[in-house]
């Protein structure tokens, strides 16, 4: 190769040799000048020589444009020099999408299908290498064919493996995964560990998202584990440092933690052999440091799957042991591995007490030298955490918070506050331990940890006067952080009266203590201390004169919020003594709804679900992984809902979240899963819907923020709904007093009854949500059509009586002048009776076809009753357009104005 | 004013770096390397980051760079650079990495001279030359008289001249050389750039006057001077000129320095007379071929003539080969450079050469975007002719011991790079 390569040598010295760029670009331009010039004269002897020089001046950055089809041409060739240099480019020049690629899907195809195993190798590289969601569909089943045929070398298999593994994490969708399982299971019997290892690979991926199609190769596993490990049946070439082949076994051990543990007594009893030889052959650390990885790495990962398997067994007490000497060990790698399997322990375990043991020294890890095992120390504590140990674990953390590194502390703040709350032995441990939190750290201190506290302490009443006099001491120090005074200011502006007598604690003491700190704030902590004043106005009037100062101050601040808050404020506070309206405003504040911590939340997606490899546990003890599955599951439910994301449809009046109803009117009932929301209720709501139902255009709610709109047209079985949000209130979004529009395409698919729901959700000071039923219904895709008397009697009487005609009398008022007057689907007088009115229309549904439906209204105006009587095709229909034909004329007891 | 003095190689090695004041650390250098050596994309010769401003110069792939903390007259810092760079070119004949590496304590001498805390000082050659040697010197040898002599120099009203200067032959010489810049396919910018450069081997201190044109326009804003009149944009002057007396006469009087200086630079935009017409043909056939015909016409008096041009034809960049067919001249197609450079060695006022040339293109072609015809770039030289049209009508030299002198004039009209033409 060296010699016939000479040119491409020289070309790459020259360019080595350039001195500046300059001179590199000229050489480059003059040889790819000359490419083109022999590609030009189709001189077919040396095609490989250029194309391996545009690759060349490819990977120095420079664009190549020419060569590509002599490449193609070349993964055809029969010599190898020449096909490896054409795969080379192949794979170099051409991304995924490129056109070249369906040229050489062919040749790949006949090189996989080749009989000489270098030709398969290079075909599935380039395949691994591209990856292209075109050849992955075109290629993916060949690849399979070449990994499970019992005639492929032992290399081309792993290849074939990997290339496939390699397809399946791009293009999940073109693997036949569950009709594979069996095949591709089968092939992790073969004799040669290393197939065995890339198919283990392989099933490792596919059983995350296949689990029951995957089951056969729990046996598997654990038979290759206990072959391995027992057996020792492996060639010698696979053995790492005395252990046989780590990589497989440590891949085995994880593939087995996916599944739920075996039933059949035999699996279970071997699986619990190798792990106890696992653990057994762990028992004395050997001298060498590659036998010592090697041992540790599958240790941990049996440990891992004895902990996944039962929590109880003696296995996990072993564990348990060998991870005490771990955590403890010269080795920074081993503590972290320790302690992180430590927290695996204690996510599962039932009892804590053999983590217990070691309290000491996993706080002592907390003070590690490595910040990865600190932040292991701190996941630890926060897992092993129970009501015995809270205080004290608590407690080192809040010291140990002061010196933590900045990376480390929002994560501790978080976990303190939320084991504070859940192991709370009284409140008051409760409210000082998040006190000295914030005090503490308060700039990781998130809003949600100073909400919380606000919270638990107005919901709990005996609370609330500890809690001031604790705020008050904590804001006494020279240095507050903000969230103390916003804590401070709020618990002082509730219940400062409380402490208010007592000495040191008066109102004048209190105001200035508060008040020296809001220099230093800014405008929403100001804000909130002026609520604390107008709360103070009203329970402490010694000092309103103060107040009253500070509000006249602050209603000429350039901060549009604090000056409207100040002039409502001052306007509250001037009114005179004996009006009350003032008390009623700062009226104690109610307690809150019981709500679950936000802090869960925030910490959950902290972490998120990074890893390729799916964890089976989360830190945080077992009721968080218990709450982690119910989780999932919920998940689970809301996606199958079929219901949107609240998109962005229109800035902060976000969320138009058109419910399924919404997109395709008549499929509503088909979702009896999706929990139809609730709609919004009230008389005036109702009035407007039913007026709608009738009507083309008009309001369908309105509230003191917003209003909507609706204008409709429908046109055979499609429809179209604008809807108009109007607000009615000062800056935002949608303008002061004007529109926006949204429009909603309908299509009545089949028969329904009831009407889509629209929901809205938009930003008014806080988040505000109303669910409107729309003025959908099945007469609005009726068409009216026209029929001659005998047309229409002989429909009428072809489509017969009951169960495809419903029928009901009711009483009417009569209009003054004695009439009816009815326009809908009106048909002119055909019913030999004059008085009568029939009406003939045609329902078009796009999945159901057309209902045709005939209306006889028979008046009878001595006895003001009116019979009403509606056939059709489909007895459905007729019974809802009776119903909804009925309405206007019963319930208002007069005829509908149109 | 500057507050560091750096001069990079292409690599971005620091060869020389001085700073003038306090307010950076030597680590400057770095921030240039990374954002401007090693950022390929950057062109502007300013750089601002933050309050700091990088000006550069490109020369001979070195880069001369002052840095500044103050909001510096950009004008003067430029000028500053251009003066060091001619500085050194008059000191050892040229500048590249390897001139001020062999001369980097003359180097560091010169930019303490020429600047202080910043401040740009005497920056004339001649008098820089008189204390700034390249010959070792032995300091007791210096007589007192010639060291108090430069001082009275460097400090006294004339700083840029001895008084001492004697001559056997009273000489002057003027040189006028203008570089035009051209854009056209009609004409869409033409400029000229002009220089007068004198070297005066005078005696004594003799009183210059310079005339050019009658017609001569200086700044527009005066009004035109009729339609054939020599209109300058803006000039500039040598130190030694007189500016009062330019702004309330317009006449040119000046003490000269001795030996060579750039007496007055100008810039003019209109009546710019073209030496060279370029016709090109450029059509291409279907996707495989592209035929060329190009004709260049000599524009001026057939006395004169146009030597040194050369034409530097682009080709699409998927050119395989190129035919060329010249009657004068020699033409040839350069593929490292994607272009066909054809050269004549001379051409007549008045004659017209004709070129042609066929290019073949390889047409299998990934992402093939279409040729964006780069245009055509001439480079060339005339002596005797003026493309502004600017004429040294007299130059008179008045001494107290009124010699006779005698003085030269000549004029160069040149392009180089910056005359194209589009097609």
């Amino acid at each position: 190769m060296a010699t016939s390569m000479r040119g491409l040598t020289q070309f790459i010295a020259d360019i080595r040799g350039a001195r500046v760029r300059e001179l590199e670009e000229k050489r480059i331009n003059k040889e790819m000048a000359n490419i083109r010039k022999k590609f030009k004269e189709e001189c077919l002897t040396s095609v490989h020589r250029y194309v391996a020089k545009i690759i060349f001046t490819y990977i120095l950055g420079y664009k190549a444009d020419v060569g590509h089809m002599e490449a193609v041409n070349l993964i055809s060739s029969t010599k190898y020099s020449e096909k490896q240099i054409g795969y080379l480019a192949v794979t170099l020049l051409m991304h995924e999408n490129s056109d070249f690629l369906r040229l050489v899907v062919n040749s790949i195809r006949k090189d996989l299908e080749s009989n000489n195993e270098v030709d398969n190798c290079l075909a599935l590289h380039a395949i691994a290498n591209v990856g292209g969601a075109e050849m992955a569909e075109a290629l993916a089943e060949d690849v399979h064919r070449l990994l499970i045929s019992p005639t492929s070398q032992t290399f081309v298999k792993k290849k074939a493996a990997l290339t496939l593994l390699r397809l399946y994490r791009k293009h999940p969708e073109v693997i036949q995964s569950a009709e594979w399982a069996l095949r591709i299971v089968s092939i992790m019997d073969d004799h040669d560990l290393g197939v065995v290892i890339c198919v283990t690979s392989l099933i490792m991926a596919l059983a995350q998202d296949h689990l029951d199609a995957y089951s056969v190769c729990y046996t598997k596993a654990v038979d290759r584990l206990h072959k391995l490990v027992i057996g020792h049946e492996y060639a010698a070439t696979y053995a790492y440092y005395k252990v046989p082949s780590p990589w497989l076994q440590v891949k085995l051990l994880r593939l087995l933690q996916y599944y739920p543990p075996s039933e059949d007594a035999a699996v279970r009893s071997a699986l619990h052999q190798v792990l106890q030889t696992i653990m057994a052959n762990c028992a004395e650390p050997s001298k060498n440091v590659q036998h010592n990885n090697a041992q540790h790495a599958v240790l941990f990962e049996a440990i891992g799957l004895a902990i996944h398997l039962d929590t109880n067994s003696p296995l996990v007490g072993t564990a348990a042991i060998l991870l005490a000497r771990f955590i403890s060990s010269k080795e920074t790698n081993v503590r972290y591995l320790g302690l992180d399997t430590m927290a695996h322990l204690a996510a599962r375990a039932e009892s804590l007490e053999p983590i217990k043991k070691h309290q000491a020294t996993i706080i002592m890890s907390l003070r590690d030298k490595d910040i990865s095992v600190r932040r292991r120390a701190l996941d630890l504590l926060y897992s092993m955490c129970d009501s015995d140990n809270s205080e004290l674990i608590v407690g080192e953390l809040l010291r140990y918070l002061k010196v933590a590194d900045y990376a480390l502390r929002e994560e501790m703040v978080l976990k303190v506050a939320i084991l504070t709350e859940k192991y709370a032995t009284s409140y008051k441990w409760y409210v000082d331990t998040i006190l000295q939190l914030i005090s503490a750290a308060g700039d990781h201190v998130g809003d949600e940890v100073w909400y919380r506290v606000v919270q638990i302490v107005i919901n709990t009443e005996d609370l609330q006067e500890y809690a001031a006099k604790v705020a008050f001491e904590h804001l006494k120090a020279p240095s507050t952080h903000e969230s103390l005074v916003k804590v401070g200011g709020y618990i002082l502006g509730e219940y400062g009266h409380l402490i208010a007598n007592e000495p040191g604690y008066s109102p004048a003491e209190q105001f200035q203590l508060l008040h020296s700190k809001s220099q230093f704030c800014v405008a929403a902590t100001r804000s909130l201390l002026l609520t604390t004043y107008v709360k103070w106005v009203n329970v402490f009037p010694e000092i309103k004169p103060q107040l009253v100062n500070i509000f006249d101050r602050y209603r000429h601040v350039l901060d549009a919020e604090l000056q409207q808050r100040a002039c409502e404020y001052f306007a509250l506070a001037s009114r005179p003594e004996d009006d009350d309206f003032l008390p009623n405003v700062c009226e104690e504040m109610p307690p809150f709804p019981p709500r679950v911590s936000a802090l869960l939340g925030r910490l959950n997606r902290k972490h998120g679900d990074t890893e390729g490899d799916k964890r089976t546990w989360i830190h945080g003890g077992k009721e968080a992984n218990l709450d982690k599955k119910a989780i999932e599951t919920k998940v689970v439910a809301s996606d199958s809902n079929g219901q949107a994301d609240p998109s962005d449809i229109m800035g902060s009046l976000a969320g138009l979240d058109l419910s399924a109803p919404g997109n395709s009117a008549a499929a509503a009932p088909e979702q009896g899963s999706s929990k139809p929301p609730r709609a919004a209720v009230g008389p005036s709501i109702d009035k407007w819907l039913e007026k709608l139902t009738y009507h083309g255009e008009g309001v369908l709610y309105e509230d003191v923020q917003i209003q909507v709109g609706i204008k409709s047209r429908y046109q055979g079985h499609m429809g179209q709904v604008a809807i108009y949000l109007g607000n009615k209130i000062p800056p935002n979004t949608i303008d002061a007093r004007s529109q926006s529009q949204q429009l909603l395409n309908i299509e009545c698919k089949k028969f329904f009854s009831q009407p889509p729901i629209l929901t809205l959700s938009y930003l008014a000071g806080s988040h505000q949500t109303v669910s409107l039923k729309l003025p959908v219904t099945i007469t609005k895709f009726f068409e009216h059509v026209k029929l001659d008397q005998a047309d229409f009697f002989e429909r009428w009487k072809l489509i017969g009586g009951a169960p495809r005609e419903a029928q009901s009398v009711f009483p009417i008022d009569l209009a003054p002048s004695g009439q009816l007057d009815l326009k809908k689907h009106k048909e002119g007088r055909i019913d030999p009776n004059p008085n009568n009115i029939v009406a003939a229309g045609v329902l078009h549904m796009s999945l159901d076809g057309k209902v045709g439906c005939l209306l006889r209204l028979e008046p009878n105006q001595d006895a003001k009753l009116c019979r009403l009587t509606c056939r059709s095709t489909s007895e459905e229909v007729s019974a809802e357009v009776l119903k909804l034909i009925s309405k206007p004329l019963t319930a208002a007891r007069r005829p509908p104005q149109s | 004013m500057l507050s560091a003095f750096f001069i990079f190689n292409q690599k971005g090695e620091v060869l020389i770096s001085r700073l003038y004041r306090t307010d950076f650390k030597r680590s400057i250098a770095d921030v240039f390397r990374i954002q401007v050596v090693s950022n390929s994309d950057v062109r502007s010769p300013i750089i601002t980051l933050g309050s700091t401003s990088f000006f550069h110069v490109r020369i001979n792939n070195l880069y001369v760079v002052a840095v500044t903390k103050t909001n510096a007259n950009a004008a003067l810092v430029f000028e500053f650079c251009y003066r060091f760079i001619n500085i050194c070119k008059s000191y050892f004949g040229k500048i590249d990495e390897e001139a001020i590496k062999n001369n980097f304590a003359l180097v560091y001498e010169l930019i303490d001279e020429i600047c202080d805390f910043g401040y740009p000082q005497n920056s004339e050659i001649d008098t820089l030359k008189s204390y700034i040697t390249t010959e070792s010197v032995v300091s007791q040898n210096i007589p007192a008289d010639e060291s108090s002599k430069i001082t009275s120099q460097a400090t006294g009203a004339i700083s840029w001249r001895r008084p001492d200067v004697k001559y056997k032959k009273n000489e002057a010489f003027v040189d006028v050389i203008e570089t035009v810049n051209l854009s056209m396919s009609n004409v869409l910018r033409a400029e000229v750039d002009g220089h007068i450069m004198m070297r005066a081997y005078l005696s004594g201190t003799p009183e210059c006057k310079f005339g050019l044109n009658d017609k001569l326009v200086i700044d527009k804003s005066q009004g035109g001077g009729g339609g054939d009149a020599v209109e300058l944009d803006d000039c500039r002057f040598h130190q030694c000129v007189r500016l009062n007396e330019f702004d309330a006469t317009r006449t040119i009087s000046f003490i000269p320095p001795d030996g060579e200086f750039e007496l007055m630079g100008y810039r003019s935009t209109s009546n710019v007379k073209l030496p060279l017409r370029v016709i090109p043909t450029v059509t291409e056939v279907g996707s495989g071929q592209v035929n060329y015909d190009v004709v260049v016409k000599a524009n001026f008096s057939n006395k004169l003539a146009a030597t040194n041009v050369v034409l530097r034809i682009p080709t699409p960049l998927n050119t395989t080969t190129a035919d060329c067919k010249v009657a004068t001249g020699k033409a040839k197609y350069a593929p490292s450079e994607n272009v066909m450079i054809w050269k004549i060695p001379r051409i007549q006022g008045g004659q017209e050469c004709i070129f042609s040339a066929t290019a073949i293109l390889t047409t299998s072609v990934t992402n093939r975007q279409v040729w964006a015809r780069p245009p055509i770039d001439v480079d060339f030289q005339v002596l005797m002719f003026t493309a502004s049209g600017l004429i040294v009508r007299f130059l008179k030299v008045f001494e107290k011991t009124s010699y006779q002198s005698i003085k030269w004039v000549r004029y160069l009209t040149k392009a180089s790079g910056g005359y194209q033409i589009r097609f």
